[in-house]
């Protein structure tokens, strides 16, 4: 299927996507891939050859992975990255699972892909988490993890009753952040502990009823011992039910490891069979958990399965069998997958593995509110039950290259422009020396942005929550360790590097510097990052009255940023910064709230400005009550963008100002998160001031203000105030 | 002994940008991981990386970089003991 005109991530998640539709290939509704490596093998070595073009670099971004897939299986819904290193896969799994209980969705394929890279190889040789002698979970002796690749994928249906074919049921998953360290997990394992729970919750089931654990289980000394710790507290005296770690024989595939092990767990379901950890040879006494030794039939109702990623970043699924009659068993040995061999362990270079982990899994959904599987589901458009929820806004902060919130907000209303790299003295100044050690470019005006919001919300309201959209991440650390990577001729980089360059990397340091305990999701994307984790933060954020902060932010990279933002104008005319809102989900809006209300995928969609205008609450309700527009046009594809912009006025009739706003901000991959806390500061104001229209200020007067974002993505936020 | 000592506080604080230490302020026998100076696991694994560039002594596991890093002297002695490079 590859051509080699896309990178190995790319490759594989479409391999697995293809498997996944067998049988059934009509378009889902939607599409959730976590990734964390994307196009970073094609990279590294464009970057070593000293590659200066720019259109070579266009599958780096984590979240093409996801766009490529859905071009070609034809979704014009949702896609979105979920990159939170280990757990991304599981947490894609969660997220379509939200999707279609809320409604928004009916079919969505999700899972997670990563193909091997040096970045990910020797970041992890240099934090020496790697056994030379190959992963040997919860062994006495182990030493490390085996680095793999690999792709899953599964496609999720909603259904009141099992539909042909189905393999197994997702009953619920759990999520949750250790807030503790960025690469260590809690030595009791707190936040497992944590997800564990909330997945038993959510699925309306006790402990007891599990009836094996698909472990994380790395190798890694900590890490093993931490999960060992926290299964141990959730049974209690009663003691664990049957429980192995599949990456002795499948290696670790970071993003995809969780979709992998999705699918064992509906595998061993279907079959009755237990898979094993055969490496593990002398359990390890002090974990009292010993894996299943070999593969043998047992008789599955309930899996658990866990996946646990650097910034503490934990997620829990919980699998069921299709509940129509006991399955007989199926004896095989074996499932019949191709896993990364063990030589990987020893041989950095040898990127040669075929690690297409795939089947086509069919899930039976439980969906709670049965009312709105009658209603007609037009995917990436919120239905009429979502469009009661709003994120209250409790403080904002943008930063961008003009400084701080107020300057930034002074000069966009006289609109000049705020475009440029932020000052560096904003992003030290209200940080301690201490606090900005190891935080590099992108880290530090996270930080910043998530202190000033913070204050404004008032300090008695901390967030619970992290939900953090970046284009392409922390750069600098990522360029910092393949430079010196490749200097000393693949012998030492900086862990401190790989640590930061990790995509949730920011997302991590926010709930340890806040202790922020719940979903820490971080989101990856060319231009709609931003407005992936405002849609994330309706989906995931806990409804029992605490706040999430929503950030986005992105950097720019003097040597990086022109080659993989296909926005970017020359260097030294680089603009980077961000914006965070501190919020509360809600139904009943006070002051200013600001909720999604679409996001597709813009390619030959028939309906497109249709579908945008109806899931605004049609033509009449776009004139009447949003007052202004700020919309959001990157500059690559700013023809296009017109011309939809062109529509939606001609289509509606909308009279008001419109803000392009990009204009102003300078381009980057998460402007839209500025223009978000500009839109609060104009609702806050209540004017529209005269730059922008040609009759002088214009007053909101209780009307909304749309954040539309166009191009190949296009995006709908309504902000109320 | 010393001179080795004072050379590795001043590759500590560079190596690790610690902005609110100065090599002066590092005692011999301080302790250097979670003490004072608020240093972690990754930071021991940033000095393995800079133990053996700069003298070809390996500190390739956790249980060891815990007994070598536990103070200035103690990685003084385990340098001095092992090195194949640098000098001092």
């Amino acid at each position: 299927m590859n051509d080699g005109s896309v990178p190995r991530t790319h490759a594989l998640a479409l391999e697995a996507a293809l498997q996944a539709m067998e049988g059934d290939p009509a378009p889902p509704d939607a599409v959730v891939l976590g990734c964390t490596t994307g196009g970073m093998l094609t990279t590294e070595e464009l970057l070593k050859k000293g590659v200066r073009d720019a259109s070579r670099f266009r599958w780096h971004g984590t979240g093409t992975v996801a766009t490529y897939i859905a071009r070609k299986i034809g979704c014009l819904g949702p896609s979105f990255t979920i990159s939170t290193a280990c757990s991304s896969g599981a947490l894609a799994l969660k997220t379509a699972f939200e999707l279609i209980r809320s409604g928004q969705a009916k079919r969505v394929l999700a899972g997670g892909a990563d193909g091997l890279c040096h970045l990910t190889y020797y970041g992890f040789c240099m934090l020496q988490l790697i056994d030379p002698q190959g992963a040997r979970p919860f062994d006495q002796d182990r030493a490390g993890m085996t680095v793999g690749e690999a792709a899953a994928m599964l496609m999720l249906v909603a259904a009141e009753s099992p539909p042909p074919g189905a393999r197994a049921e997702l009953l619920g998953g759990g999520i949750s952040c250790d807030a503790y360290h960025p690469s260590a997990p809690h030595p009791h394992g707190e936040g497992a502990l944590a997800a564990m729970r909330d997945a038993l919750e959510e699925a309306e089931m006790g402990a007891a009823e599990i009836d094996y654990i698909n472990l994380h289980g790395t190798g890694t000394q900590d890490g093993d011992a931490s999960e060992a710790k926290a299964i141990r507290r959730l049974f209690g005296e009663e003691g664990p039910p049957a429980s192995s770690s599949s990456k002795d024989s499948f290696s670790h595939s970071l993003a995809a490891s969780g979709a992998v092990e999705a699918v064992i767990s509906t595998l061993s379901l279907q079959h009755g069979l237990l898979p094993a950890t055969p490496r593990c040879k002398r359990p390890d006494p002090e974990l009292s958990l010993g894996p299943v030794p070999s593969p043998k039939p047992a008789d599955l109702k309930v899996v658990l399965s866990n996946s646990f990623g650097f910034g503490g970043n934990n997620a829990s699924l919980m699998f069921g069998q299709v509940d129509h009659k006991p399955a007989s068993f199926a004896r095989i040995s074996h499932p019949s997958f191709s896993g990364t061999p063990d030589r990987f362990a020893n041989q950095g270079a040898a990127l040669k593995s075929s690690g297409g982990v795939v089947r086509n899994v069919e899930h039976r959904l439980r969906c709670c509110d049965a009312e709105l599987q009658n209603e007609v589901v037009d995917p990436g458009s919120a239905p009429s039950a979502v469009r009661q929820k709003w994120l209250a806004v409790l403080g904002s902060a943008c930063l961008t290259g003009v400084g701080h919130m107020e300057i930034s907000t002074e000069r966009f209303k006289q609109g000049l422009s705020l475009a440029g790299r932020c000052p560096s003295e904003e992003l030290t100044r209200v940080l301690s020396p201490r606090a900005l050690r190891r935080q590099k470019r992108l880290s530090r005006i996270a930080l910043a942005l998530a202190k000033q919001a913070h204050a404004e919300a008032g300090n008695d309201s901390s967030f619970g929550s992290v939900f953090v959209g970046t284009g392409f991440g922390s750069l600098s650390e990522t360029y910092d360790f393949l430079q010196a990577l490749f200097e000393s001729n693949q012998e030492f980089s900086s862990p401190t590097d790989f640590v930061g360059s990790v995509h949730n990397a920011v997302a991590g340091q926010l709930a340890i510097r806040y202790q922020a305990h719940g979903p820490n999701i971080t989101t990856t994307g060319e231009d709609d990052a931003f407005e992936q984790a405002v849609f994330l933060a309706s989906l995931l954020a806990p409804k029992d009255g605490t706040s999430c902060l929503i950030l986005g932010a992105d950097e720019a990279h003097e040597k990086m940023t022109p080659l993989v933002d296909p926005n970017s104008p020359v260097p030294g005319e680089l603009a980077d910064g961000g914006g965070a809102l501190v919020v509360r989900p809600t139904e009943d809006p006070f002051g200013i709230a600001l909720a999604p209300r679409f996001f597709k995928m813009a390619d030959d969609h028939p309906r497109l400005l249709e579908s945008l205008v109806k899931s605004l609450g049609g033509r009449d309700a776009v004139c009447s009550q949003i007052g202004a527009v700020l919309v959001g046009i990157p500059a690559s594809q700013r023809s296009r963008a017109k011309e939809q912009l062109r529509r939606f006025v001609s289509d509606t009739g909308f009279s008001g100002p419109v803000i392009d706003y990009r204009r102003q901000t300078g381009e980057f991959a998460t402007a839209a998160a500025v223009a978000a806390v500009l839109a609060v500061r104009l609702l806050h104001e209540g004017v529209i001031p005269a730059h922008f229209t040609p009759d002088g200020e214009f007053q909101l007067a209780g009307k909304r203000i749309l954040l539309l974002g166009l191009g190949s993505r296009v995006t709908a936020i309504e902000v109320v105030g | 002994m010393e001179v080795l000592r004072e050379e590795l506080k001043s590759k500590i604080v560079k190596t690790l940008d610690l902005m609110d230490a100065k090599e002066e302020d590092i005692g011999n026998d301080d302790q250097l991981i979670g003490g004072e100076l608020g240093l972690d696991s990754i930071d021991v694994l940033e000095l393995a990386i800079m133990i053996e560039k700069d003298y070809g002594v390996l500190i390739d596991n956790k249980e060891l970089g815990q007994k070598v890093f536990r103070t200035v002297t103690t990685l003084a002695e385990y340098v001095q003991q092992h090195r194949t490079k640098g000098c001092a």
